[in-house]
């Protein structure tokens, strides 16, 4: 309701300069205070709510954070997932972490102190085997079986379990515990393959630019941005422009009473919320809804008309979004229209001009710095609002309506699969971000310029 | 008006009219529909309603297995809608108000800031947000969606705001000042009278917003205590187990009644909000 080429403010600001009086600028510089105290809560609405997820959606773009990772921190966990992923970097280490290892350490013989287990046994034990450690179950029962008073089979596998020491789904918080852990149970890695462990043991979130080098390499994406672009140019050029352009000048040629309700009965799919609009063109397009009977005596079996073909899906997100578009063009151009001054109609009229000569010569001059607005404008909005298409068609059938900033939706915030990925999606977001503050600026720069620079009537 | 102010000699409007009556009619269709099909059934194959029913406004005193009460969903979208609505007003107005008068140091680079943002597509930053509003613990609370709703709003109201307060006479408050009033008093007792019709448009323009909005509940509070009416009306619609058009029609048309008392009463008002270059 503001940025238009006639905004109010252009006019307003800065035309009144009035000399101000010692006593009054004292005044004014008591101001400050008052200023201060009006700006700071919207302030902070706009740092936390504005800059800060901007800044936010960057840095998120380069990490790998998802459902899985969380987004706050992790711990480093041997989990069998990490170890098959080790396999490919370090399989033989993988092997061995993968393995149990019996140690002969205090925590097992105080568990074993505590059981039928012979004293003597365990003291003997403790004096000549302490801190060994056995790649293997084998290995640490022959050790036991040499141990005096001959333990039965059963006492041996009671012993041997007491000291098997795996490491898998272990979690320690920090790195050096992990290390600790690798180090006692004698399994040999240089530093550098420790930090391979650690780095395919954390279960938190990462720094990386995967993300990016994912969304270039991806068919899915480029398929996702062609949809994008389709689908702006389409909704913009049939709808929020051309379509729009007909609204206002058919209307412009109705008495009053006419235009005013086709311009409200235009304006109302604007208004009605989208869940229940949308729901209306489900209605149309359902298997029993409009379209199917209304088809039904030409022979044309019913069909979801919304869903079945690509085709189909796309002219009706076109439709869709372009009925809801045309309304703020329709509405622009027509106060346009208004201010042509009566006096060309009448003398092109006496002229015997024809509807179309009025049209090309009067009309559509007149226009031209809307509609520069509304594709400016309407660009942007396209670009990164996707409720109509979520409620209509989810991006489907098969992906084929899917835009860019459903995609990130998808990605980050709702999918089936239920592993929401925020650092690719925030990728996603990052890109439209970048677009979206490269066009929000340029039409600025376009469009109001004039009043960005105006100073206000009160300053020294 | 060409042809209400002065009938054009040279040509005739009814062509014009029947052609944008043939193409306003599947509108009109669309819009009878919706209110017809929630109190009757017709036939199957059929689309002339045949018998009068109440049965699809069931939902009112029947709360759907598994959904919030329908009354619980209406106390939160009142809630959602108003206190946004309250919230952009209270900050837009003083917001605007520094912005236009007062001495503000960097006032030019928070002006540039506001039309930036008032043009930017805030809801790419809906994954940012969700994150943080996990962070914070506001996630799946009313008040999260609420304070984040007003702040995308913002750079609008401080921008139609900021543009009002700059048509206000400055004679109005050198008079306040010289008569010895506090600067907070000349804005509070004096100019904000000068700004109603800007507040009553950017209130009626944040209430529909609230009311209609559905991508941020939806993500940042789906829950079924906090759901507001967009949520809860496309989740019935996704729940394919219980299907029915009708229903869904009821529900909505429930949903919408602010919505339409407002186009009735506001309809010159609106096409002069939605003419200007709101989002959408």
């Amino acid at each position: 309701m503001t940025v238009t080429p006639t905004s109010p403010a252009d006019a307003g600001a800065g035309v009144v300069q009035p000399a101000l009086g010692s006593r009054t600028r004292r005044l004014l510089y008591g101001s400050r205070t008052l200023a201060w105290l009006l700006l700071l809560p919207g302030l902070v609405m706009v740092v936390l709510f504005f800059l800060a997820p901007v800044v936010l959606t960057a840095a998120f773009s380069f990490t790998n954070m998802s459902t899985a990772t969380g987004v706050s921190g992790g711990v480093y966990q041997v989990a069998p997932s990490s170890i098959s992923r080790l396999k490919t970097a370090l399989p033989d280490l993988a092997d061995e972490l993968s393995q149990p290892r019996y140690v002969i350490d205090q925590a097992g013989l105080d568990a074993l102190g505590q059981t039928s287990v012979p004293k003597p046994l365990l003291d003997e034990l403790a004096a000549k085997h302490m801190g060994e450690v056995f790649d293997n179950r084998r290995d640490a029962e022959r050790m036991i079986k040499t141990l005096g008073g001959r333990p039965s089979t059963a006492v041996v596998k009671q012993i041997s379990e007491a000291f098997n020491r795996s490491i898998v789904n272990a979690r320690f918080s920090s790195k050096t515990a992990l290390f600790e852990a690798i180090d006692g149970l004698g399994i040999k890695a240089t530093p550098e393959q420790k930090e391979t462990i650690a780095d395919n043991t954390w279960t938190g979130w990462v720094w990386t630019t995967g993300n990016f080098e994912r969304m270039f390499a991806s068919k899915d994406a480029l398929r996702t941005m062609l949809n994008t672009v389709f689908y702006v140019a389409m909704v913009l050029i049939i709808f929020n422009t051309a379509y729009a352009m007909f609204l206002a000048i058919a209307t412009h040629y109705m008495p009053d009473r006419t235009s005013g309700f086709f311009r409200s009965l235009w304006l109302l799919p604007r208004i009605t919320p989208p869940v229940i609009y949308v729901l209306m063109w489900k209605w149309v397009a359902w298997d029993n809804g409009f379209l199917s009977m209304l088809l039904a005596p030409f022979g044309v079996a019913p069909r979801n008309w919304l869903l079945d073909t690509g085709t189909n899906a796309w002219v009706f997100v076109i439709l869709i979004n372009g009925v809801v578009g045309a309304s703020m063009g329709m509405l622009v151009f027509a106060s346009a229209l208004k201010a042509i001054p009566q006096s060309q109609f009448w003398a092109s009229e006496v002229d015997g001009a024809s509807r179309w000569q009025q049209i090309v010569h009067i009309l559509l001059p007149q226009l031209r710095w809307p509609i520069l607005f509304i594709t400016c404008y309407q660009t942007l909005s396209l670009l990164a609002s996707y409720d109509y298409i979520l409620l209509a068609t989810n991006g489907g059938p098969g992906g084929s309506t899917e835009v860019w900033s459903l995609a990130a939706y998808h990605t980050a915030l709702f999918n089936y699969a239920g592993n929401l990925d925020y650092g690719y999606g925030a990728a996603m977001a990052l890109v439209l971000v970048i677009i979206g503050i490269t066009l929000a600026l340029l039409y600025l720069r376009v469009f109001n310029y004039r009043a960005l620079v105006s100073r206000p009537i009160i300053e020294h | 008006m060409a042809a209400s102010s002065a009938p054009s000699a040279n040509f005739r409007t009814w062509p014009i009219v029947l052609l944008l009556t043939l193409l306003s009619l599947p509108l009109v269709v669309m819009y009878i529909y919706l209110f017809v099909d929630t109190v009757t059934d017709s036939s199957t194959g059929s689309l002339i309603p045949d018998t009068f029913t109440l049965s699809h406004w069931d939902f009112l005193w029947h709360t759907k297995v598994g959904k919030p009460s329908v009354w619980v969903v209406l106390v939160n979208t009142l809630l959602f809608a108003t206190s946004t609505t309250t919230v952009v007003l209270l900050i837009s107005s003083m917001v605007g108000y520094a912005l236009s008068r007062l001495n503000v140091p960097g006032r030019s680079v928070l002006l540039a800031g506001v039309m930036v943002m008032h043009a930017f597509p805030s809801v790419t930053l809906l994954i940012a947000i969700f994150v943080v509003l996990q962070m914070v613990g506001l996630y799946n609370t009313l008040i999260g969606v609420i304070l984040v709703k007003a702040a995308l709003d913002l750079p609008l109201g401080i921008w139609l705001m900021k543009g009002f307060y700059d048509t206000v006479p400055w004679e109005i408050e050198m008079a306040g000042i010289t008569d010895g009033a506090s600067r907070f008093t000349v804005w509070r007792r004096l100019v904000l009278p000068q700004v109603f019709p800007a507040l009553a448009a950017l209130g009626l323009f944040a209430f529909l917003s609230g009311w209609s909005e559905f991508i941020l509940p939806r993500v940042l509070a789906p829950g079924n205590n906090v759901q507001v009416f967009s949520v809860y009306l496309a989740s019935l619609i996704a729940d394919d187990n219980n299907f029915d058009l009708s229903m869904f029609k009821a529900v909505g048309v429930f949903y919408a009644i602010p919505v339409i008392v407002l186009f009735v009463l506001f309809q010159r008002h609106l096409m002069n909000i939605y003419g200007g270059g709101t989002k959408g």
